[in-house]
């Protein structure tokens, strides 16, 4: 009588079958409360290691960092008109991906131009040593890869300010050192211009706390609408959504950006800024 | 007793089996349908920089044009198939959510 | 029962020229020995902001990730000790050089233990005229009566922002009837601390967060352990906080 559940046993539990959770590279908001853990660099905030899981072992996961890229492109380049997700491997890209000229290979297909120069193409064969070589200036995880951009070197001239990147990426546009761009051609949609949206504030549930003045129309300038709208922000009626610091810091409504990408919200003061009313 | 093992053994086999397989089984659109989709896809998707000043109809065409994209995703390569569905899922969600907004108002 | 409690809690204090050294032994090698950092030096000098929020100092021996790449790129010691950097009429001095420089300097052995250690202050000469608690330094005193004058913000490293009016003084109430209360000044806290070096790490900003911290938890150095039992008085003294503590809770390694 057993022998005959065997089969269907097997069947079941090879099908159910997972490989077992890596440990996760970055993950905002998780560590044990009550002590005061490493704060990453300004070189390494922003910093998204993709691919653990890759089948090639050969090869490194990937380490994108997020600062060179948000000196030249807007973030609703990559997170809405190419489509990358905004959680470490959400996006699931392949090499077939990138060589088909998408995600990574939108940019990096050896063709587009920046500045005077090529941007080198991703996931070609590895045929030559150089080959190889470009495949590390992406899968460098773990290696000692002298990467073609030194941050402190980018970083040098340009506004401080505290946390994150060290960098006031605002006032560095404003004044003109950084130039970001918002639609490359081929990728994106030719979109009407975006209406001016108000700016507004947000009471915080501790009194003593000041009000945040969110503006609507610096985040649109960067975002677009659709990169906030409803995912990360569902609530239809101003006022009616409730969230908490803890929702933030975890990585929840603002924290989705503002965690491990754009200015950590442990920067009270950037939000926290309209003395309280007496 | 032997027989149902093998009537089980039968059914998980069959419901396990990846759904994958019978997308593949889709034929891949042609050249001139992905131009068309695409087409489409930049038409409905661009005006969402204007969203705020639709009105409820149009905003409720949009969404209907979004949901007719959808199926179509089905026949388009692996990897066009995952970006596209991305954008799209953004394209609709922004649409529907400026419609919830106006819920209780005419426009 | 009490004496076995404490012994399992609360572990006992070093002496008090060794209190907050922070041994840091993650790139040891033949010639540097492991960093002793000594916080009763720098304290004097800055105040725990600058470091821990600032610079970016985390909290616990080895959790930084210092290494001699990083202090030579000017992040955490090398932030200061960068040969350059004045402070008054002392200038740092730079930290983790490439080899030819450091051999010539032996800069290396101010921090790193070697056979060739020698340290320009000792705990006693430079203590000497602070004034003292019942362990250790009373540094609010020091502060008060002016003879620290911890600096708070440090050019090019720290950005200044306006303070944020604080909540007012809390009373924490201990899971242990028989403990009295304590009164936590959030005023004092942060004046050497700011926001940013609690919140949200070490206290999550929840309103009801206090209620779920135990003595256990703290003397394992966690919230209010993160500081105070390694660095800032520790809690061996429990009517520091607990000011009306009952006076028979005692024993050894306790300061009462």
């Amino acid at each position: 009588m057993k022998k005959y559940f065997l089969l269907p046993l097997t069947l079941i539990l090879a099908f159910s079958f997972q490989a077992p959770a890596q440990p996760a590279l970055n993950q905002p908001g998780v560590s044990q409360p009550g002590v005061k853990q490493r704060r990453p660099l300004p070189p390494e905030y922003g910093r998204v290691i993709i691919g653990q899981d890759a089948e090639n072992a050969q090869l490194s996961p990937v380490v994108f960092e997020h600062w060179i890229h948000r000196s030249m492109f807007t973030c609703r380049v990559c997170h809405v008109d190419i489509g990358f997700a905004m959680k470490p491997n959400g996006s699931g890209i392949t090499p077939a991906d990138i060589q088909r000229g998408y995600y990574c290979g939108a940019c990096h297909n050896g063709r587009m131009l920046h500045g005077d120069r090529s941007v080198f193409s991703g996931c070609s064969l590895r045929e030559t040593a150089a080959d190889q070589e470009r495949c590390e200036r992406c899968h460098s995880y773990g290696k000692n890869v002298k990467s073609e951009y030194n941050f402190a070197r980018f970083s040098a001239n340009l506004p401080k300010e505290r946390f994150g990147n060290g960098i006031d990426w605002e006032k560095a546009e404003l004044q003109g050192l950084i130039q970001s761009t918002d639609f490359v051609d081929g990728i994106s949609v030719k979109r009407s211009s975006l209406a001016v949206q108000k700016d507004f504030a947000l009471s915080p549930k501790v009194e003593s706390m000041p009000d945040i003045i969110f503006s609507h129309k610096k985040h649109t300038v960067w975002n677009g609408c659709e990169l906030c709208h409803p995912e990360i922000f569902f609530g239809v009626k101003k006022g009616t959504t409730k969230y908490t610091m803890v929702d933030i810091f975890q990585g929840r409504s603002c924290g989705a950006c503002h965690s491990t990408v754009a200015f950590p919200t442990m920067d009270c003061q950037r939000c926290h800024s309209k003395p309280v009313q007496q | 007793m032997r027989k149902l093992a093998i009537v089980v053994s039968v059914l998980v086999c069959t419901l396990a089996w990846p759904q994958q397989l019978a997308a593949q089984s889709q034929p891949q659109a042609n050249a001139a349908e992905q131009q068309a989709f695409q087409r489409e896809f930049d038409d409905v998707c661009s005006r969402t920089q204007g969203a705020m000043s639709l009105t409820r109809d149009e905003l409720k065409d949009l969404v209907r044009r979004c949901d007719a994209l959808a199926p179509k995703l089905a026949k388009l390569d692996q990897s066009q198939r995952k970006v596209y569905k991305r954008r799209l899922e953004q394209c609709r969600g922004l649409y529907a959510y400026v419609l919830d907004t106006r819920k209780d108002s005419d426009q | 029962m009490v004496v076995q409690a404490q012994q399992l809690y609360v572990q006992a204090v070093p002496p008090e020229d060794q209190f907050g050294d922070v041994t840091l032994d993650g790139h040891v090698t033949p010639n540097n020995g492991p960093v002793v950092f000594n916080h009763w030096l720098h304290r004097a000098k800055f105040t725990c902001r600058v470091c821990h929020v600032d610079i970016g100092f985390a909290m616990g021996a080895n959790r930084t990730g210092i290494d001699a790449k990083t202090n030579q790129e000017g992040y955490y010691c090398g932030a200061c000790h960068d040969g350059k950097r004045q402070f008054g009429n002392v200038t740092a001095f730079a930290s983790c050089q490439p080899d030819g420089v450091a051999k010539a300097n032996f800069t290396c052995s101010r921090c790193h233990a070697s056979s060739k250690t020698e340290r320009k202050y000792t705990y006693k000469e430079f203590t000497a005229k602070l004034p003292k608690a019942r362990y250790g330094i009373d540094w609010m005193a020091a502060e008060n009566t002016g003879f620290i004058k911890p600096i708070d913000v440090i050019d090019g490293i720290s950005i200044p922002k306006e303070r944020i009016k604080n909540r007012a003084e809390l009373s924490i109430h201990p899971q242990v009837q028989w403990f009295t209360g304590i009164h936590f000044s959030h005023e004092l806290h942060s004046k050497w601390n700011s926001c940013e070096l609690c919140h949200p790490e070490i206290f999550p900003t929840q309103k009801d967060a206090p209620a779920n911290i135990s003595m256990y938890q703290i003397a394992n150095g966690r919230f209010c352990g993160a500081c105070h039992v390694k660095v800032a008085f520790p809690v061996n003294g429990c009517n520091q906080c607990h000011a009306q503590g009952p006076m028979w809770v005692a024993g050894p390694g306790w300061v009462m």
